[in-house]
């Protein structure tokens, strides 16, 4: 997959969780402060993200994202390394 | 013994799949299509589809287990609405019961709270105390033992109602008991009223889940917890442990009562929680001390300390990015 393709699939999985739409969304925002996400449902995203693409995001990882461009990140890091 | 377990992505749950995984138990976890299952993928355990709302869905998730442990109760994150969240509660407790009857489990283990647990006057409370009625205390004590109630009236197969104290201990992820901790840990001042609390390292409340799912007759309600403590001797003893200022004197019922009321009234319809919350002050206020020496004796357990807990929520949360790394000591050359 390339990279412009799994983002697109992240911001849909975040839009699903946040108040805002996929193409609505931008890098710098936070996930709780603007998207309206609280600290669990923060996790679901990135739990719903590695399901989706079979990744082994652990726990750790996901408790220090805080915006779009963090998960964008993490999750290309995860799927380079599992490619 | 098969178990299928109910909340297994929660602060209980999680870390019995924990103890079952490690005893190299048959078990599975039902889980929401929405639920965080990062841990659960990483402890490698079974994942099957199942939501309190879609009965068909638990008794597929069911079938073929001999026990459900149901660490799922709904927990009202407001109490502003009593009759929906008490109508919610029941509703679903009602369904995890049709299931387990009709995929012919043996045995539910549900996990009520300590709420249930009535005052014994001039001593303390065991497993023969409980409320006689909805208590009348708040939402969640009287929606907790209205489920409990429904639970121990069961007649279809057997059950066991678990009555654990206040959870210390690592993965709480929605930070429900330990929030004062947490908000004193990181140098707050929270308002607090006084009252007694059970504490229990949410690790011996795993230990316990797993070894009733397999045991022989056991008691129908059991209590866990490890120390009988006034909330604000702890808080205060708990300053020098995470090098902060002395917490300010408790407030009065009534005050952190309206505090609370406050709170909940200024987040409701926003994803915030209260900071102070409504049921862990009527928890505090109406707290009775217990004897938890049956579960003690029945289950073999030696319940951990209050500092085993700490070292161990500490550790997670310092993990998590919740608390600041400790201080490095001064060196002198």
């Amino acid at each position: 997959m390339i990279r412009a393709e799994l983002e697109g699939k992240v911001l849909s999985l975040i839009s699903q969780l946040s108040t805002l739409k996929a193409h609505e969304l931008r890098r710098e925002q936070r996930l709780r402060e603007d998207l309206g996400m609280d600290s669990v449902s923060s996790m679901e995203l990135l739990s719903m993200v590695a399901e989706e693409l079979d990744l082994d995001i652990s726990v750790e990882d996901a408790a220090g994202i805080t915006t779009v461009g963090g998960t964008l990140e993490l999750v290309a890091q995860h799927y380079e390394r599992s490619a | 013994m098969s178990v299928c377990i109910l909340g297994a992505n929660g602060f209980i749950g999680t870390n019995l799949v924990r103890v079952l995984a490690a005893r190299g138990a048959d078990f599975r976890c039902v889980r929401r299509k929405t639920s965080n299952v990062l841990a659960l993928r990483q402890l490698k355990a079974k994942l099957v589809a199942g939501d309190l709302d879609d009965p068909e869905s638990l008794v597929r998730a069911f079938t073929g287990h001999e026990v459900v442990i149901h660490a799922a109760g709904h927990y009202p994150r407001s109490s502003l609405r009593p009759r929906e969240s008490t109508a919610l509660a029941l509703r679903q407790t009602q369904h995890a019961l049709d299931a387990a009857a009709r995929a012919k489990v043996k045995r539910l283990v549900f996990v009520s709270t300590m709420a249930t647990v009535a005052a014994r006057p001039g001593g303390l409370s065991d497993e023969r105390h409980r409320h006689a009625g909805a208590p009348g205390f708040g939402t969640y004590h009287d929606l907790k033992w209205e489920m409990e109630t429904l639970v121990a009236n069961e007649a279809r197969f057997e059950t066991v109602v678990v009555c654990p104290g206040a959870c210390l201990g690592p993965d709480d992820w929605r930070i429900g008991t330990q929030a004062l901790l947490l908000a004193l840990a990181r140098g707050i001042d929270p308002p607090h009223p006084d009252g007694t609390i059970n504490t229990v390292d949410v690790r011996d409340v795993a230990l316990a889940l797993a070894t009733i799912a397999d045991l022989s007759g056991p008691p129908r309600r059991l209590l866990i917890a490890s120390e009988n403590l006034s909330l604000h001797a702890m808080l205060a003893a708990l300053c020098d442990r995470y090098r902060v200022p002395k917490i300010s004197p408790p407030i009065s019922a009534d005050a952190a009562r309206a505090i609370a009321d406050a709170e909940e009234r200024a987040v409701d319809g926003t994803p915030r929680r209260a900071a102070l919350a409504r049921e862990i002050v009527d928890l505090v206020v109406h707290g009775v001390a217990v004897d938890a020496t049956l579960s003690r004796r029945v289950l073999g357990l030696r319940y951990r300390s209050l500092h085993e807990s700490l070292d161990a929520f500490d550790a997670w949360a310092r993990r998590m990015g919740l608390l600041n790394p400790p201080p490095v000591p001064e060196t002198h050359p």
